[in-house]
């Protein structure tokens, strides 16, 4: 069984952007070879979605700090995101999908169907979310 | 992301996408859309085959063409999506407005 690794980074946005997140996230998947492609896209789309969130919603206007961990365990695999912005407003409620020709309003949705847990936590003035999907056996 | 546009005439364009479909990228994909239908190319294929990514920003971008489109008596339609992007289409119940093609090429030979 692999052993579990934790991998960091540390962004602002701007000048950083999801595209960072995908970067950090291609040596995450060049070192782990044991996670499935389906698990690999998946959790990918589910935290480009949150990362979108918090970059998009979270800027108070001057930028806005991101401590990312994502962690591979034996049968998860975890991302934690703190952020620096405003608290965060976002329901985590999954919602339904909005009308098929509005152009935005899908991305929690998105999160809430490719990983298990979604949880958020206000702390020392510091956004904590974190979410987790269970790998294929 | 990089966008190559072909105009294959009868009113028809390609777009070739090359990278990722985010929201970084997304408003340069609604740019290209508006400029090939106000040049009066307003039915407009998407080429997806190199796009590695897609999210629902990028989503949302591939709606608004696709709106920009059909409101100048056009359509827009997709070819050759990568599993992440079919997942997606399909957690999104996005699958029948953007109907996927095997080629963006031949996307609009049935009219």
């Amino acid at each position: 069984m692999a052993e579990a690794s934790v991998h960091t980074l540390a962004m602002v946005a701007p000048p950083d952007d999801v595209d960072t997140v995908h970067e950090m996230l291609e040596s995450v998947w060049a070192s782990a070879p044991q996670i499935s492609m389906r698990d690999r896209f998946s959790f990918e789309t589910a935290l480009i979605e949150l990362a979108s969130n918090v970059i998009r919603h979270a800027d108070g206007g001057g930028g806005i700090s991101c401590d990312l961990t994502v962690e591979i365990t034996a049968d998860q695999i975890v991302a934690c995101l703190i952020d620096s912005g405003l608290a965060g407003n976002i329901s985590l409620i999954a919602r339904s999908m909005p009308g098929e020709l509005e152009e935005s309003g899908r991305g929690l949705s998105i999160i809430h169907a490719l990983v298990d847990e979604v949880d958020y936590d206000r702390s020392d003035d510091l956004n904590h979310w974190r979410i987790a999907r269970t790998l294929d056996s | 992301m990089d966008i190559t546009v072909k105009d294959l005439g009868d009113g028809v364009a390609v777009l070739h996408l090359d990278g990722r479909l985010n929201m970084v990228t997304a408003s340069g994909l609604r740019d290209q859309v508006g400029t090939a239908v106000a040049g009066g190319r307003n039915r407009i294929a998407v080429d997806l085959t190199k796009i590695e990514f897609i999210d629902s920003s990028g989503l949302g971008a591939l709606i608004n063409g696709l709106k920009t489109a059909r409101q100048a008596g056009g359509d827009l339609r997709i070819a050759s999506p990568n599993e992440q992007v079919k997942l997606v289409l399909q957690l999104t119940n996005m699958e029948r407005l953007l109907t996927a093609y095997d080629d963006a090429e031949t996307a609009f030979i049935d009219g």
